[in-house]
C-alpha cells in the first residue's frame, strides 16, 4: 500500500473542480434555460404592456428579472466550484402570442420545464454523489414550488373569472396579487 | 520525438497510450504531456479541457459522409494555447480515442484517490 501511496499519480482534476465535468454541463444548459426563460417573460411582458394588460405586464418584469436572478446564482455556483460558467447565446425569442390565456399556459409550460430539469441535474447528482450541488439545488426546488403555483394560478383566474366582458380586465387586475407565503399554507 | 519522452520521464506518469500516442501527468507542474502527431505538448488543467471539447466536438461521421473535394483535414486551434493541430480523419479517431482513454484513467484515478486516501479506511 505505502508503495502505491508513492506512486499514486495525483488528482488534479479533483483538486481543479469540485462538480465533474457531466455536472458541469448540465449546470450549464440550466444557466441557458433560466436565460431563456428570463426573454421569454421579458416577452410575454412586452406583448401583455402593448395589449393593455399593465398588472400582468408588471408580474413578467418581475418573473423575468427573477429568472435573471436564478440564472446568475448558476452561473456563480459554477465558477465558485471551478468550473467554467458559459454565457449563453439565446435567440428565437417569441415576439407575438394568439391570446391572453396563451401567455399564462405558456409561462406554466415554462416553469414545468424548469422544475423538470433541475430533477434531472439532482438525479444526475445523486447518482455520483455529489451532495454539495444537491444541497445547491434545493434552494431552486423551494423556488420552483413558488414559480408552478403561481403560474397555475394565473390560469386558474381564467376559469374563475371568464373571459367574456370586463373579464380578462378582472384576471389582469387580480395576476398583480398572486402570492405565495415561505411555507406550504400560508 | 523519443528522446524527449525518454528524457521528461522521470517526473512524469503514463495516463493512457496507444500506438498513436500518449499523454503524461506531471504533478510537479500540474500538466499533461500530449505526445500525439509527432509532438509533445504541454497542457493545463483549463487547456486539456478544451482540448477535450475541441476534439470531441468534430463529427467525424460527417466527415467521413462528406463527399466535397476538400481535403479531410481538420485544424484544432485552442483558444489561449500556444499548440495547434491540423489533423487528418485517421488522426482525429485516434486522437479521440487517446483522449478517451485518457479521461476514463484520470476518473479512475480520482475514485481511487476516493476510496484510497481521501475516506479514512
Amino acid at each position: 500500500m505505502k508503495k502505491l501511496n508513492q506512486e499514486a499519480m495525483k488528482d488534479i482534476i479533483r483538486v481543479k473542480s469540485l462538480i465533474s465535468a457531466d455536472v458541469e454541463t448540465l449546470l450549464n444548459q440550466q444557466i441557458k434555460k433560466e436565460a431563456q426563460s428570463s426573454s421569454a417573460y421579458l416577452s410575454m411582458a412586452s406583448w401583455c404592456d402593448r395589449n393593455g394588460f399593465d398588472n400582468s405586464a408588471e408580474y413578467f418584469f418581475k418573473q423575468a428579472e427573477e429568472e435573471r436572478q436564478h440564472q446568475m446564482k448558476f452561473f456563480r455556483y459554477v465558477l465558485d466550484m471551478g468550473g467554467s460558467a458559459l454565457s449563453p447565446e439565446i435567440t428565437n425569442v417569441k415576439i407575438e402570442y394568439n391570446s391572453f390565456r396563451e401567455i399564462f399556459e405558456e409561462a406554466l409550460d415554462q416553469e414545468i420545464s424548469v422544475t423538470q430539469s433541475i430533477k434531472n441535474i439532482a438525479a444526475r447528482c445523486h447518482k455520483e454523489q455529489d451532495y454539495v450541488t444537491v444541497e445547491f439545488l434545493n434552494w431552486f426546488f423551494k423556488e420552483q414550488r413558488e414559480e408552478e403555483y403561481k403560474a397555475r394560478r394565473a390560469l386558474e383566474l381564467f376559469d374563475l373569472i371568464g373571459e367574456e366582458g370586463t373579464g380578462r380586465w378582472e384576471i389582469d387586475k387580480h395576476v398583480g396579487k398572486i402570492h405565495y407565503g415561505n411555507e406550504a399554507g400560508e | 520525438m523519443q528522446n524527449t519522452t525518454l528524457e521528461v520521464s522521470t517526473h512524469l506518469a503514463e495516463v493512457y497510450s496507444t500506438v498513436k500516442g500518449a499523454v503524461y501527468q506531471s504533478d510537479s507542474e500540474k500538466c499533461w504531456y500530449v505526445d500525439f502527431a509527432g509532438k509533445m505538448a504541454r497542457f493545463d488543467y483549463r487547456n486539456i479541457l478544451k482540448l477535450k471539447k475541441a476534439i470531441y466536438a468534430i463529427d467525424i461521421e460527417e466527415i467521413l459522409l462528406n463527399s466535397s473535394k476538400a481535403a479531410d483535414v481538420e485544424i484544432v486551434f485552442i483558444c489561449a494555447c500556444e499548440h495547434c493541430y491540423v489533423l487528418t480523419l485517421l488522426e482525429i479517431i485516434s486522437f479521440k480515442e487517446l483522449l478517451e482513454g485518457t479521461f476514463v484513467m484520470l476518473s479512475l484515478n480520482q475514485i481511487l484517490h476516493d476510496r484510497l486516501y481521501r475516506i479514512a479506511a
